[in-house]
Parts: structure tokens; sequence; C-alpha cells
């Protein structure tokens, strides 16, 4: 175990990092050898049938259609490098599809940033006048 | 004859039947049109006629002797749409999985080489399982000799692909060689290599829809330039793009009854463009303003959304639209909005239409991610297809325009025709504070509080120079324009260039950074 201190935006941290040996490294084929069975059979076209490709025997439904990605992980992340202006709402506000939550000040420009979903705020990482680089998360909506 | 007569009426029912009712029945179980309703949709009501129909596949390995294949599984031939000669394949799911082998294969080719000689846009529309594998090497040379119809085509006929099924290995690039691609949500799929095969390769897991549904293509790769959450509404996009089209490279795009902008309009664009340059707006209000009813077909409408494309009409004539939009990533162009940009000119110089270009960007996006990725030969794409257009071409500068990118969005220097300026324009060799910082650099320091006679160098920097009346003095901006006199100015613009020739040096074709 080594510790570090890491200061972020004038902001100390003390970090404790672990290095993993060979017992991390054999944790991870294990789980993934767990995981594999389960999605690893390919169904096979039906031998008679005229062949189009395997995906193609399935078309996918609407009720597939699954969220979009940026989505998946809730988190708002700055689409340019700059400086927060400001912060338009708290942990816990309603926030509907492209509302505007924060501005940010990048590129001579303030950008407004928004919403991508309708839901609820669940955390704020950013504060006014907090610089922030191309893609730190800014704010979650859960 | 009336024997005769009776055998051909058989042979048209069992043919138009496709894959047969239970087949037909699936379709339409899964939320998809059926070929023959989607070419009813399209084409004027009794207007279209069908050719090969009695075509089927000749191949008997594999079991393919027993295995019928009524039309092979593609409905061809010709309508109207609009009034205009429109034609059209579209793959039958119901017969084969829609599989493209040898005889399917030549009939696309059939109307591919119909649409070129006649000089009518062509419509593919996609619902395909693949290449037809028990039909081997000849399924393969027959997507071939589809790319290569369409390259040959490209650029003569406007030619526009429907993805309305899966479209998978091979079978997507030809929609990503023709002009436009319209995908329903939920049944247009397309993909190079599909999720069984990315899993067993790469480990990951997704989903087709995640993969190569209507959302991903129109939002993270870019490859459809319209989506519709039904058939229904795909097909009445479809036929409103077709009419600011014209039919070739070599007749004009069709006019209609001059519209003017909802009332108000001219009054409005006053107060659109904030002058704090510091402050977003939506460029799209400036075009809504602009053209004839406020209609504006915008194209890859969530895809580098940075960069507004699309067709409106002004004055009744057809107009291919780009703007920079300062609403989003501040109006940088990346790679993304450079790619989107130039493969749009393009077309419109292709095929005769004049470009209106509107200006406010702070520059190309700085970072390692686009420099890594390219940005040298990405946005060089849009300084060539600038340059290259003939069509007319009209720019109007709205507020921010330095340094490279302002060369670059259609300026006086790259052969722009016209060049207005809203009195919020900017035009310079790069913002106040950075031209200061290195002008001045000597006062700045030498003064003894550096930080206030940077301020007030930087002021005086931007009353000097961020305006566009220096580049109007000289004769790099014609007018500097009231923004309520924006249609009026537009207009009169493009009626002097309507007879516009501008001749090119002989050539096999350049060489545009790919």
């Amino acid at each position: 175990m080594r510790r570090f201190r890491v200061i972020v935006n004038g902001l100390a941290y003390e970090v404790e990092v672990e290095e993993l040996a060979s017992d991390g490294a054999v944790a991870a084929p294990h789980a993934a050898a767990a995981a594999s069975p389960a999605h690893a059979p390919v169904p096979a076209p039906p031998a008679p049938a005229p062949v189009p490709a395997a995906e193609a025997k399935k078309p996918a439904r609407k009720a597939e259609t699954p969220a979009p990605a940026a989505a998946a992980a809730g988190a708002i992340t700055s689409p340019l490098p700059g400086t927060v202006l400001d912060v338009k709402v708290q942990v816990g506000d309603a926030v509907s599809e492209g509302q505007v939550v924060a501005i940010l000040e990048a590129m001579k420009m303030e950008n407004e940033i928004t919403a991508p979903h309708a839901g609820s705020v669940t955390a704020v990482h950013v504060k006014a006048g907090s610089a922030v680089g191309l893609g730190d998360a800014l704010l979650e909506i859960g | 004859m009336s024997e005769r007569l009776t055998e051909l009426a058989e042979r048209r029912r069992k043919a138009m039947a496709g894959g047969g009712h239970k087949r037909l029945e699936r379709q339409h179980a899964l939320g998809k049109w059926t070929a023959r309703e989607r070419l009813d949709a399209l084409f004027d009501p009794g207007t279209f006629v069908e050719l090969d129909l009695f075509t089927t596949h000749r191949s008997s390995l594999f079991g393919m002797d027993r295995a019928e294949s009524p039309a092979d599984g593609v409905v061809t031939g010709y309508g109207a749409v609009g009034g205009r000669l429109v034609y059209a394949y579209a793959q039958d799911f119901t017969v084969l999985g829609g599989s493209l082998g040898e005889m399917h294969a030549g009939k696309i080719h059939k109307v591919q080489d119909l649409a070129l000689k006649s000089g009518a846009p062509i419509i593919g529309i996609a619902d395909s399982g693949g290449a037809r594998i028990q039909e081997g090497i000849d399924a393969l040379n027959g997507y071939g000799e589809i790319f290569r119809r369409n390259t040959l085509a490209s650029g003569v006929v406007p030619q526009i692909s429907v993805i309305v099924g899966p479209a998978a290995g091979g079978a997507v690039y030809s929609p990503a060689i023709t002009d436009f691609v319209l995908m329903a949500e939920g049944i247009g799929q397309m993909y190079i290599t599909g999720p069984q095969v990315i899993e067993s390769v790469t480990g990951e897991q997704v989903t087709h829809e995640e993969l190569g549904g209507a959302h991903t293509h129109a939002r993270r790769s870019g490859n459809a330039h319209l989506t519709f959450a039904t058939e229904q509404e795909l097909f009445a996009g479809l036929k409103r793009l077709l009419r600011y089209l014209p039919s070739n490279n070599l007749s004009q795009p069709p006019n209609e009854e001059s519209k003017e902008p909802p009332a108000g309009a001219a009054e409005r664009m006053r107060g659109i463009v904030p002058e704090d340059a510091n402050k977003p707006y939506d460029v799209r209000d400036v075009i809504h303003g602009l053209v004839d009813a406020g209609e504006f077909l915008e194209l890859q409408p969530e895809f580098a959304r940075n960069l507004v494309i699309g067709f409106a009409r002004v004055e009744g004539h057809t107009v291919a639209l780009v703007g920079n939009q300062p609403k989003v990533l501040a109006g940088c162009l990346d790679i993304d909005a450079s790619d989107k940009l130039a493969r749009f000119v393009r077309f419109a110089d292709a095929f005769s239409i004049p470009v209106i270009t509107f200006v406010d960007t702070p520059g190309y996006l700085p970072g390692t991610k686009q420099e890594y990725g390219g940005i040298i030969r990405h946005g060089a794409k849009v300084l060539y297809a600038y340059s290259e257009a003939t069509v007319p071409k009209v720019s109007v500068v709205l507020r921010k325009a330095y340094g490279g990118a302002y060369l670059a969005m259609c300026s006086r220097s790259l052969g722009a025709d016209t060049v207005l300026a809203f009195p919020t324009a900017e035009v310079a060799v790069m913002g106040p504070d950075g031209a200061a910082n290195i002008i001045f650099r000597a006062e700045i320091e030498a003064a003894e509080d550096p930080v206030a006679e940077r301020k007030r160098l930087v002021e005086t920097y931007r009353a000097e120079f961020a305006s566009p009346y220096v580049a109007a003095a000289h004769g790099y901006v014609d007018q500097v324009i009231d923004p309520a006199e924006l249609r009026p100015a537009v207009s009169r613009a493009l009626w002097a260039l309507r007879q516009k020739r501008e001749e090119r040096p002989p050539k096999k074709h350049g060489n545009i950074p790919l």
C-alpha cells in the first residue's frame, strides 16, 4: 500500500494506492469465464433455410431500443475545456430534457449545458468558478 | 387467348404474393411494411411500373433447386413522385429474407442503369439479410456492381437510401455511397459486422439497435441524414426531400411559388444575434427568418450539432444552407462538423443548388483529440469543398469570423460571390484577447499595471478591428446590412447570380483530402 497526496483545483486529497499482484490477475479471468457461457452460444441458422446473415434473422423491435449510451452513466460531461460560470440546479431538483442545468464559459462563449434526458439531479460535481477539462463530469441525472 | 390470359393473371398473382401470406403477416407483425406497400407510399397513385416481375434465381446448389423466389426478392421499377420520374427498388424480406442473389442484384443494376441514362433520381429501399450465401461469388459480384453503379451515378442523379430493415456487411456500402440515408427507428439497422461477430472478436456486448439503429446513426456515426419514428413519416419525409432536388446534374432544381417568411420575421431578425459575443443563440432562428414560409429541412440534425445544414427555398428557388451553431460547442468547427459540411456543399455544387453560409465561429476546436483525430485533413475538406464549388455562393457573417475558420467558412478568399455582414460581425485574424497579447506584448510588459494595460489594449483592438468595417474597407465584405434587410439582400444576390458561370481547369478529378 502506498500513499500519495494529489492536488486537484487547489484542494489536496490523500489517496492510497494498492498494487495488485497475481491475486488480482487471477480474479479477472474467473469473472470472464463465469460470464461467457451465458451469452456464448450463437443460434445456428436453420439448415434448409436460405441463409441471410445470422443477425438479420431477428430484426430488433421497438421494445429493444436501448437508452442512449450517454445516459447510461447518467453523468453530464463537459463538452469543452473551460470554466463553470453558473450551476442552475441542486441535488434533488427535477429536470426536463433540454433544460439548462449549467453555464460553461469556453471558447469565449457562455455555453448552455442542457439535460440530455428528464430525471432528477443525483450529484453536482462542480460549482461556479470550477475549471473543467474535456469530458469531466459536471453533474449527474438519475 | 383466354387461356394465355388466365396463365398471365395466375403468374402475376403468384409473383406479386412475394413470400406468401404467412411471411407477409410476419412482416406486419414486426411493425414493417411490405416492399410493395413501401413503393405505394412513395409513388403517385397508379404511376408505378414494375420491371422484371417474373425474374427468379437460377441457382441449383445447396437445395436452391427447390427454393422459390418470386421476383427474386426485390421489386424494381419507376413511377412519378410529385409528377416527376423516379426509379426505385425495394427489397422484399418475405422472399428468402430479402437476400441478394445474382438475379436480385441484376434487377437492381438494371434500374440503376435506367435511372442514370434517363437522368432521374433513384431510391433504394433496403430490407435484406445480406448476400444469398448459396449463390456464392455471384451474389458477391452483385454487390460490387451495385457499388460501382452508385459511384458512377454520384453527382449525376440524386441517390437516396431508405433503411427499413437489416442492412449488414457489404449491404451498407451502397447507402454509404449514396447522397442521403433515411432510417426508420426500431426497424432499420446498418452495420459492417453484427453483434455476434463483435462479441466473438472483441468481447463487447451490444444489441442490434444500439449498434446500428436509427438513433446510433443519427447521433453518433452520422451515417443517417434523417430518421423517422414510423415508415409513414419516413416516406412523407422522403418526398419532402425530393421536392428540393433536381432530377439530374444538368437540370435545375424545381421552383415553387415564393412565400414570405412568417409576419414580423424581418423585425425579429434584429434581436436574434446578441451583441455580446459571449452569448449563444440558435442559428436556425436566422435561417427560419430568411427562408420561404420559414420552412427548413434540416439534415443530420443530431450529428455534429455545432454545424447546421439543410435545404429551404428563397423566393421559390432551392437553396442549401450551412451555418455555424453558436449554441453548441460555441460554434467551433471540428472533425465531424467538417465532414458534414464538406459532403453537403459538394452535393449542392454537383446539383446546381446555391449555397448560403452563415458564419459565427470562434475557430477550429482545440484539443489533442481533434489533432490526433486528423482535424488537419478533415478541416481541409471544408476549404476544398467551398473552393471547388462553382454554384452561387453567398456568405453572411453574423458575428465571429476569425482566422482559419473565417477563411474556411466560404470567405471571399475561397471564392464567395457575395459576402454580407451584420453590424455585429467581427472579421479579423484572431480574437481581441489573443491578438492583443501578441501585438502589444512589449507595451503590456512595460506597463506599471500590466493587467489594466492589457485590458485597455484589448478594448482598443476590439474597437478598431473586431468589426465588419476593416474587412469591408478591403473588399472582403461587400455589404454591411441591417439584419432586417437580410431576406431582400440575399434574394437579390441570388437573383443576380442565377446565370453564374465559372470554369475550372479540365482534369480527371481533384484529390479532396479524405
